[in-house]
């Protein structure tokens, strides 16, 4: 072969090996989560055979139905009656889904508001102790979260908030505040100034100028900022696992892990648990994949 | 109304407040109970200690095995997410219909909570019917179920794994972002110079990519000693403490010996080593800047 047609062929190969290594890349990102969904609609039986059968045969909606009705399936040899008895937390995921909800949207509208309000205060206006509050609010976040898990916990059991919805919100803002305000004043830093002068100099105070000029340019970093938030707290467990202590607040990640550490474990009904707990924050990386993408590279490229 | 001069201060207040509520009152509690006896199966006696439970922690069998372990993790996981994180970004930076679509999905394990991560590689590598040994077992590589999490390396492999697969996807988005502001004459030079795409990439991207690769080193290396969720799910320190790194160690002193006093001094320890790292970081950042 003629060293012009080596190339050649090096020119038409290399896309295609391109493509097979983004395909392997994909395969392991994809695979585990595809894996889950079988199991989530095999009979238990099925999941403890040794090889387990890979495709069930007919998918069964029988697990997801005991989660949302408790109702037991009718073909008790498929699905193992006795992991099902033994896994009856499981029920509990719909309330703990609940929680999980309230806490992470309140923190997600928290941080938009109080967030928003506060970094563009940083980020253009000129006041007493600008420099070591943004200094104070950033470096707070180099706090490890195992160090001050004692004193939180005195802290919102002195405020007598253990097991309220209220303690994690308040832990989860401490949280996500630094980050949402040191991303949205690097945000808002980069907007045009010229159209907040314009508005100043037609008579609209500070916070009108926020609210109806720069809040609609900012739009895609306010939701970057938001999904951060969103999921921060959404997926936070271990101050979830310190602070509540019964259903009435405690959250999917918590419920999920005492149900996992269960050694009787029911097995497809723990993944049909994990399939409805990773819709929202899985939806959420699918449709604003640009957004955050462009949100972290900016996080530390800036 | 607030006034214009006092907008500012009216702002930044409510964050302020929140911040500070959980920063400055934790860090003097947590000096306070390590300098105190405070085990809560002998709640009356409180007595000032001074540095006796340093010394305890520092001194004790179980201590130095964590950080063992700690080390042993962060290294196999610091490497690991840096290599698959900049494949992954050298990936996603190709002008391919490959790299489009894993542009899609490759936040997808960045999103979900580490606790789910580590159940399902639990369940994956389970040792009695674990799909990765029903598959082993399917194409003859294996000829019995392997108990992976019961043996101390493999165990720690896979740990690794699941952190990489959770971990991986932030370093490549960072990498990615680095890899997109070098300039394209630069490759289009060195091809003039006769460059093949080794030279190219070891000569023009590694050194742009230097500051970064630094960056993220040292951040999944914070990240990977903090680890506590996928411990907590996957292997509950085990085999052998081969997984019971600091973190999950300061979590049994403080919620399975209930030695408050202990718990806080590892913590201490803990939060001074991460905190020597992130000042590591800091600096780093800093210097990218300049």
């Amino acid at each position: 072969m003629s060293a012009r047609r080596a190339r050649r062929w090096a020119h038409r190969l290399e896309p295609m090996a391109l493509n097979v290594a983004c395909g392997a890349v994909a395969v392991f990102i994809l695979a585990p989560f595809a894996w889950m969904l079988v199991s989530s609609v095999s009979g238990e039986a099925e999941l403890t055979r040794r090889p387990p059968i890979f495709a069930p045969s007919p998918p069964t909606p029988a697990n997801y139905a005991f989660i949302f009705t408790g109702q037991l399936p009718k073909d008790s040899t498929r699905h193992g009656i006795f992991v099902w008895q033994t896994s009856h937390e499981v029920r509990l995921l719909l309330p703990a889904l609940r929680n999980s909800f309230i806490v992470a949207l309140s923190v997600m509208a928290a941080n938009v508001v109080f967030g928003a309000l506060a970094a563009y205060s940083f980020a253009r206006l000129r006041f007493h102790g600008r420099r070591s509050a943004y200094a104070f609010i950033l470096t707070s976040r180099l706090m490890p979260a195992v160090a001050v898990a004692i004193p939180f916990y005195a802290i919102v059991q002195r405020l007598e908030l253990l097991d309220t919805y209220r303690a994690l919100i308040l832990v989860y803002l401490a949280f996500t505040f630094p980050f949402t305000i040191y991303f949205l004043s690097v945000y808002f830093r980069y907007l045009p100034i010229e159209v907040e002068e314009a508005a100043l100099l037609d008579g609209c105070t500070r916070f009108q100028t926020l609210l109806r000029v720069v809040v609609p340019c900012a739009v895609p970093g306010l939701v970057a900022a938001a999904a951060f938030a969103f999921m921060t707290a959404y997926n936070e467990f271990l101050f979830a696992l310190l602070l509540t202590q019964t259903i009435a607040a405690q959250t999917m990640p918590v419920l999920l892990a005492a149900v996992a550490t269960n050694p009787a474990v029911s097995h497809a009904l723990l993944a049909s648990c994990v399939i409805l707990a990773i819709v929202p924050p899985g939806l959420l990386a699918l449709v604003l994949h640009r957004y955050l993408t462009r949100g972290l590279a900016a996080s530390i490229a800036r | 109304m607030i006034s214009e001069r006092s907008y500012p201060y009216a702002t930044v207040l409510p964050v302020m407040l929140v911040v500070a509520l959980f920063t400055v009152y934790p860090l003097l509690h947590s000096v306070y109970l390590s300098l105190h006896e405070n085990v809560l199966t002998r709640p009356l006696d409180n007595d000032f200690v001074g540095l006796q439970n340093f010394r305890e922690v520092v001194t004790g069998y179980y201590f130095w095995r964590s950080l063992w372990s700690t080390a042993v993790f962060a290294v196999m996981a610091v490497a690991a997410v840096t290599l698959y994180g900049l494949g992954v970004a050298l990936l996603l930076n190709q002008v391919v219909l490959g790299s489009a679509l894993l542009k899609v999905v490759v936040l997808l394990p960045w999103a979900i909570p580490a606790v789910i991560s580590g159940i399902i590689w639990r369940w994956i590598f389970d040792g009695d019917y674990g799909v990765l040994n029903g598959l082993l077992l399917v194409t003859g590589i294996v000829d019995r179920y392997v108990p992976w999490m019961s043996q101390p390396f493999s165990a720690r492999l896979c740990m690794t794994v699941a952190h990489v697969w959770k971990q991986g996807p932030l370093a490549a988005v960072f990498l990615l972002a680095a890899l997109q502001v070098i300039p394209a004459e630069l490759y289009d030079a060195a091809r003039i110079d006769g460059a093949g795409r080794w030279h190219g990439f070891r000569f023009v991207t590694l050194p742009y990519l230097k500051a970064t690769l630094a960056l993220v080193l040292i951040y999944e290396t914070i990240v990977a000693v903090a680890t506590f969720d996928l411990v907590y799910v996957m292997t509950g320190g085990g085999p052998a403490d081969a997984t019971a790194i600091i973190g999950w160690y300061a979590y049994t002193e403080i919620f399975r010996f209930l030695n408050l006093g202990h718990g806080a001094a590892l913590a201490i320890i803990l939060g001074g080593l991460l905190l020597g790292l992130v000042l590591v970081y800091l600096r780093a950042l800093r210097a990218e800047e300049a």
